[in-house]
């Protein structure tokens, strides 16, 4: 038993790294880049102000970990330097690479782009007594050449500063010599590509110091990170949501299999008959009854007033403050989480119900109960002492199945009724791409499935020693 | 484990039934037919889905805010059939009718279908009408923009069914094979020369790097554009193809005694593993984790992603039924009068165990749907132009007066969960002899 619990263990390792894996890729997949939204996005007027706000985002930049290299190592193509993850911006980092994914020539991108600053820089020196009519469009213009990589593009916005260096003499003067370098080094990227380099694949290894290993092993003792949404570290804003879910959860486990249990039992005692025939129905719609539709019938008819039956809060958990009183504190929430307790509990109720009908009606058919029978026990005594123990054990599993729902089962319940748990934290932090926060929950909940197969695997064995723990199974 | 234990007992059962069969003169099919259409529920829900497929298929003709027929100035048009054309690229909008709208054209004769409006018409002097103080043909009542409920619904029927089908389809393609190698194979049976092995193993990287890294800029280009289904075509080709030329060298290398050298693969453990991956993501959250980061909304997606996501449990059911199988007397003897492995695979193991799938596929049809709705009730994954059942259940969040967008949406996704359930049921007691008194 435990070399078969080590063994399996020892097989999560794998699992959860390529889970981690999964969810790494995917969040450097995203086009949503963190350190642009924290940073200042205030259009700088001199060349000291634009240097203290790429210091300032290389300062986010490294602060989230993002001015790392992403992994261990990179396969990719000889055109492609090993360097480009030093660009902070996703953008501009974006422009570079689809630049070379066309041209395969990185030395003439890089000087290429080093014009460019350097005409930005010089925009940025223009003297102040020229209209903003003139230097706005050739600094938007510059702007926009950094993180554009379409010809059409790109030639558009040349065209559109060369157009206004020509209107004014002195933009003339202070412009024109940088400019022409921009669009000579630009045509020299088009007229000489190397696209060969592009064919050639190299790897080339970054070491330990990259963004998947600080992540990974940052979480492997318990460090989750900050959140790239408010700063605030992960674990903090888990915990807080964690325990909305947990109450949920739980509450709505206890209910569910505190009727459940019973009304399988009664359906099972009258099994062929109308009783059992009405309870099955019930529970099969119930079953199949998708539980945001009942969430927004529920929101629609009772808690708005409309219909007259404005009994329940539309949403949230309450907003009484710390300093009320316990008990007021606690039927505020109670009041505010009947409705979402109920849509949790009615689909698992009915699960449930129908397992346990399931397996007792299965165990009322063996011979032993009819022993017991005809020993002239009662119905009650019968079903109770010796059918409810054996029928009782894929319910006891069960239990393993419902602990990794406890994490995000409830995110559409949480979504509707603006419950801040960690379904709903999940659900915001992909859409504003809080990665941190994505993978913890998306790693916690791969570990809590793991050990509930485990678990479920193990109840089974203690509840039926028939079972025998293989590793194939 | 408990659902093994229940699928051997099928499978003993699957036996018998053959047996049972023969001796009646009908087939194995029309055994099982017979049983499943003893369950009445079962057998109407089977009903109501084909009402349900003819609604899908014909939706356009159903609700439309375009004639089916119509006769303008002496010319006869048929323009939802125009519309298919228009669709596919071979005809042409009439400029008559790009000007106007549908229900301002006078026409000589004209037929439109019974509901008259498709599911994006704006009737902005109807906005927010209940069924009963709707006018103009209004059945189910509209939404804020005056968009039509059932026309909504009809064509929601569509988009549901689509997504179930093909999402179990692509799901029970990836399980029967993934199931089949691992309980067919186990860990042992699969061998493979050393040489093929090192072929594969380099051809691995070499066939990604072509495939994806070198394309990475035109796919996710087309991404953007469009036709990044056919680019993703190329580049599986290229891999495909990468691989088949690698194999190639294979008899080449054979005559190396090294690398003659049989080894088995574990396929069994290899399938596992991914099984138990794809089983401890929690597949809510990882699907609109990958819609996040797609951004380009279309029910395509949505239903590759399911497809890609659900195999687990069509390859378990199949891989424990392949264990069993593979130990069979005839398998033994079609081995040993020398049948390829995936002949015998093919054609006789996997047929014998293939029809209890048909259980797993209704339930999980059930469930696709349902995920589908969920998706596109929290506003992820469905183009803007594309109604779903899900989506116009969300109106009902914003405007709580409007009781039809509570009521019909939600009923039309319950009735359609509730069908494919009850089949499954049926098909899971139509295999279950004792329970077919």
């Amino acid at each position: 038993m435990t070399k078969y619990i080590l063994h399996r263990i020892l097989l999560f390792i794998p699992t959860l790294l390529a889970v981690s894996m999964i969810a790494f890729g995917l969040s450097k997949m995203s086009n949503n880049d963190p350190v642009e939204n924290l940073c200042q996005q205030e259009e700088p007027n001199s060349a000291a102000a634009l240097a203290r706000q790429n210091k300032e985002c290389q300062q986010i930049a490294a602060d989230l970990g993002l001015d790392k290299p992403a992994f261990y190592f990179a396969f990719r193509a000889k055109a492609f330097p090993d360097s480009l993850y030093q660009i902070y911006d996703l953008n501009e980092r974006m422009a570079r690479q689809n630049l070379i994914a066309q041209y395969g020539n990185w030395s003439l991108i890089e000087v290429y782009f080093r014009q460019l600053y350097q005409l930005n820089q010089q925009v940025l020196g223009l003297p102040d007594s020229l209209s903003n009519d003139l230097v706005s469009p050739i600094k938007s213009g510059v702007n926009q050449l950094n993180i554009h990589y379409e010809h059409e593009r790109i030639h558009y916005f040349l065209e559109e500063i060369a157009a206004t260096i020509q209107q004014n003499a002195t933009l003339k003067q202070q412009l024109y010599s940088s400019f022409q370098n921009v669009v000579s080094v630009y045509s020299d990227v088009r007229n000489r590509p190397t696209k060969g380099l592009l064919y050639i694949p190299t790897i080339h290894g970054y070491g330990l110091d990259n963004q998947y290993h600080h992540w990974i092993s940052n979480f492997l003792t318990g460090d989750f990170g900050i959140s790239y949404y408010d700063r605030r570290p992960v674990a903090t804003r888990i915990w807080e949501a964690v325990q909305w879910t947990l109450i949920i959860n739980i509450a709505s486990i206890i209910l569910a299999y505190l009727i459940a249990i019973p009304l399988g039992v009664f359906s099972a005692k009258n099994r062929g008959n109308w009783k059992d025939q009405m309870t099955s129905t019930f529970l099969f719609m119930l079953y199949a009854l998708p539980s945001f539709w009942v969430a927004t019938m529920l929101i629609v008819f009772v808690t708005t007033s409309e219909y007259n039956m404005d009994f329940f809060p539309t949403g949230g958990v309450g907003n009484l403050k710390d300093t009320a009183p316990f008990w007021d504190r606690f039927w505020e929430t109670v009041y505010h989480l009947i409705l979402p307790v109920f849509c949790v509990t009615y689909t698992s109720l009915a699960f449930i119900a129908r397992q346990m009908r399931g397996s007792l009606v299965e165990v009322l058919d063996q011979d032993f109960i009819k022993t017991a029978k005809a020993k002239g026990l009662s119905t009650q005594k019968t079903i109770w002492k010796h059918a409810f123990r054996n029928a009782l054990f894929p319910i006891i599993t069960l239990i393993a199945s419902i602990l990794p729902a406890t994490l995000a089962g409830s995110l559409i319940i949480e979504v509707i009724f603006g419950i801040p748990g960690m379904g709903r934290l999940a659900y915001q932090a992909l859409f504003q791409s809080d990665w941190p926060v994505v993978y913890t929950v998306l790693m916690l909940a791969a570990i809590l499935t793991m050990i509930g197969m485990l678990l479920a695997d193990i109840f089974y064995t203690i509840a039926d020693p028939r079972v025998r723990l293989s590793k194939s199974e | 484990m408990i659902v093994a234990l229940k699928w051997d007992y099928y499978f003993t059962n699957s036996k018998i039934d053959k047996f049972i069969s023969r001796q009646q003169h009908i087939s194995y099919t029309q055994l099982l037919w017979q049983a499943f259409r003893k369950n009445r529920l079962a057998l109407w829900s089977l009903r109501l889905f084909y009402v349900f497929l003819f609604v899908g298929i014909f939706a356009d003709f159903i609700a439309n805010e375009r004639p089916i027929y119509c006769q303008i100035e002496g010319t006869t048009y048929f323009p939802v059939f125009k519309e298919y054309a228009i669709k596919v690229g071979i005809a042409k909008p009439n400029p008559l009718f790009l000007q106007k709208d549908w229900k301002d054209i006078e026409y000589e004769s004209v037929w439109f279908p019974p509901i008259p409006y498709s599911p994006n018409t704006l009737d902005l002097s109807n906005a927010y009408k209940s069924p009963s103080e709707a006018k103009h043909q209004h059945y189910l009542g509209t939404t804020e923009l005056g968009k039509d409920v059932a026309a909504g619904l009809v064509h929601g029927t569509r988009i549901a069914l689509l997504v179930g089908l093909l999402s179990m389809l692509i799901a029970c393609a990836i399980g029967v094979v993934m199931g089949s190698l691992a309980g067919y194979f186990g860990d042992t049976r699969f061998q493979i020369s050393r040489g093929r092995l090192l072929l594969n193993v380099v051809a691995t990287p070499i066939a990604f790097f072509y495939g994806f890294i070198t394309r990475q800029y035109i796919l996710s280009e087309a991404g953007k554009e469009g036709g990044f289904g056919l680019e993703l075509l190329i580049s599986l080709g290229m891999i495909t193809s990468i691989f088949l030329l690698f194999n190639l060298f294979t008899p080449l290398l054979k005559r190396n005694k090294w690398c003659a050298k049989l080894l088995p693969l574990p396929l069994d453990l290899i399938v596992m593993r991914l099984i138990e991956i794809f089983n401890s993501i929690p597949a809510l959250l990882f699907l609109i984790a990958i819609i996040a980061v797609i951004q380009q909304s279309s029910i395509f997606n949505v239903l590759l992603i399911i497809g890609f996501l659900r195999w687990t449990s069509i390859a378990r059911f199949v891989r424990s039924e392949l264990l069993r199988i593979r130990s069979l007397d005839y398998i033994e003897s079609a081995r040993s009068i020398g049948l390829s492995d995936f002949r015998i695979l093919f054609r006789h193991a996997l047929p014998n165990g293939l029809t209890p799938v048909l259980i797993l596929i209704a339930f999980g049809v059930a469930s696709a749907i349902l995920i589908e709705a969920s998706l596109s009730f929290l506003g992820i994954g469905v183009a803007p132009d594309e109604m779903t059942w899900g989506k116009l259940l969300a109106f009902a969040r914003t405007k709580p007066t409007a009781w039809w967008l509570a009521i019909f949406p939600g009923l039309a996704i319950f009735i359609s969960v509730l069908i494919f359930n009850l089949i499954g049921e049926g098909c899971s007691d139509a295999l279950d002899p004792r329970k077919r008194g």
